[in-house]
């Protein structure tokens, strides 16, 4: 189900009782085509979070249309995998048990698939953690034992929420790294939610730049940089450039 | 070793060398603080006694019937509490009224209705330690992280994956606080409706010797009450750190 993630005129407004109703996202309209690393990045607020619920059909929009190839959007889809800024790993469950959740709820079968999964987990660098309990690791090997989770039902789509929003620098730069290095290797589409101007520019193919109140899209600034990126490229005047360009947009909102 | 492992065991020795000694010294009667060595010799004819081992034998029965049987409905009962919206909204507010209620005052109801033998007990057990499990099961199954649940939305799991692989385990640690407490309640749940009337039981055992006045044996089946209340919490204690393994953590660092 391999399709371009169209997001058409897309408006969500939450209203619990009681309170004023909050309008997340405002007549937002995005086209992410297959094989895509895009960003969404903007302050706190901005509807990044609600968008990427919106895609993944976690959350249903007040307006517009949301489809995924010919299909539209209507609920979650097997296709799609999501990511959180917690790594969201069940305390009773081993690393590999984690890595096996969705292949269980999928009624998949399971032999097949535990080899898969210790693939996957060599792949992001957990070799021999396979039966350690989350809280035996790190906050960085949690991660990238979510990242497994999600890798493990070869999503078409991966929906990450600032996925290593919490990590220390030096393990988020170190997972930025290895997260490209995946994608390279199996042309995921990866939608990425994230604060860090640099991390979405350092990243994506293309940065969606967001404001809040409402939560809108300023603009979307393509980053031709070259691959396979290094921390090299950080240092370069193009990249720089390319993250002046973000931060003026976002500069010339307030 | 701590200082406390220490002196919290010497402190001890030293309250019941001193008690010996008043009681030698005859600064109180027998009949209101017998000698810690006449409350021995009371342990001592206890379990030398055969119709002893029927009376620990029937409390304990009582205590486990109605701890489990409350235990399970409890827990089922907050299982459809938590799924069944307006099901929790209709009896949540009389769960909780029940709850600071003092439920002893339900014994001799209970002894009225369901009689002098095993069955009286059983319920007045199952009363008191219902409610602690009905309040932890909801609030366990409630306490789901709201990731966790969009993680499971998005996987399309059922409802039975969802409760099954995440709201029940989430609720596990939680449920067996209650269990704990509830076990306790229930032995003196079993207790009071003992008290109250009874042929047999630790219960009916503690007020015969009190009305006979033989204050050291009345001594010695309190310590066989809490020997068994000890047994019974460190039995759950076990269970707990079996089942739900992944909160140890919480203790050991």
């Amino acid at each position: 189900m391999l399709g371009a993630i169209t997001v058409r005129n897309v408006s969500k407004t939450f209203s619990t009782e009681g309170t004023v109703a909050l309008e997340a996202l405002r007549e937002v309209s995005v086209e992410i085509l297959p094989g895509q690393f895009v960003a969404f990045v903007g302050p706190s607020g901005c509807g990044k979070s609600t968008l990427l619920k919106l895609i993944g059909g976690l959350l249903d929009p007040s307006s517009g249309h949301i489809s995924v190839g010919a299909s539209q959007v209507t609920g979650p889809s097997r296709g799609i995998g999501v990511m959180f800024q917690t790594p969201v790993l069940f305390p009773w469950r081993t690393v590999l048990e984690n890595v096996l959740l969705p292949i269980e709820v999928f009624g998949l079968e399971r032999r097949a698939a535990t080899e898969k999964a210790r693939d996957i987990l060599r792949l992001v660098g957990l070799e021999g953690r396979e039966g350690a309990y989350p809280r035996e690791l790190s906050g960085g090997m949690q991660q990238r034992a979510a990242l497994s989770r999600v890798l493990v039902i070869d999503p078409s789509i991966i929906l990450m929420d600032e996925p290593f929003g919490a990590l220390d620098e030096f393990t988020r730069e170190r997972m930025n790294l290895e997260l490209l290095r995946i994608w390279q290797e199996r042309g995921q589409t990866i939608v990425f939610v994230t604060h860090s101007i640099s991390e979405a520019v350092f990243l994506a193919d293309r940065v969606v730049v967001m404001d809040t109140a409402p939560g809108r899209v300023l603009a979307v600034v393509d980053v031709p940089l070259p691959r396979p990126r290094s921390i090299d490229l950080m240092k370069s005047p193009e990249f720089a450039g390319k993250a002046f360009e973000v931060r003026e947009y976002l500069g010339v909102a307030r | 070793m701590s200082r406390g492992a220490v002196l919290s065991p010497l402190s001890l020795v030293m309250v019941i060398v001193l008690w010996e000694m008043a009681c030698r010294a005859e600064l109180v009667s027998p009949l209101v603080l017998p000698a810690p060595s006449r409350v021995w010799d009371g342990l001592v004819i206890l379990f030398t006694a055969p119709w002893f081992p029927q009376h620990v034998w029937l409390t304990t029965l009582e205590t486990l019937l109605g701890f489990l049987i409350g235990g399970v409905a409890a827990i089922a009962l907050g299982i459809v509490m938590v799924n069944v919206r307006i099901f929790k909204e209709i009896i949540y507010p009389y769960v909780v009224a029940f709850q600071v209620m003092p439920k002893v005052v339900l014994a001799p109801i209970f002894i009225t209705w369901f009689g002098f033998g095993i069955e009286s007990k059983i319920v007045m057990a199952i009363a008191i330690s219902f409610f602690p499990v009905v309040i932890n099961t909801v609030v366990g199954l409630e306490s789901v992280e709201e990731n966790a649940s969009l993680l499971m939305r998005s996987l399309v799991a059922s409802r039975s994956q969802v409760f099954w692989k995440l709201a029940w385990p989430t609720a596990l640690p939680s449920i067996f606080a209650g269990l704990k407490t509830s076990l306790t309640l229930a032995l003196i749940g079993a207790l009071v409706a003992e008290f109250v009337t009874a042929k047999d039981g630790l219960g009916t055992l503690i007020t015969t010797f009190s009305f006979e006045l033989k204050v050291y044996l009345v001594f010695a089946v309190i310590i066989v009450v809490s020997a068994l209340g000890l047994v019974m919490y460190g039995l759950m204690e076990y269970l707990e750190r079996k089942i739900v393994f992944w909160r140890r953590s919480r203790f050991t660092g």
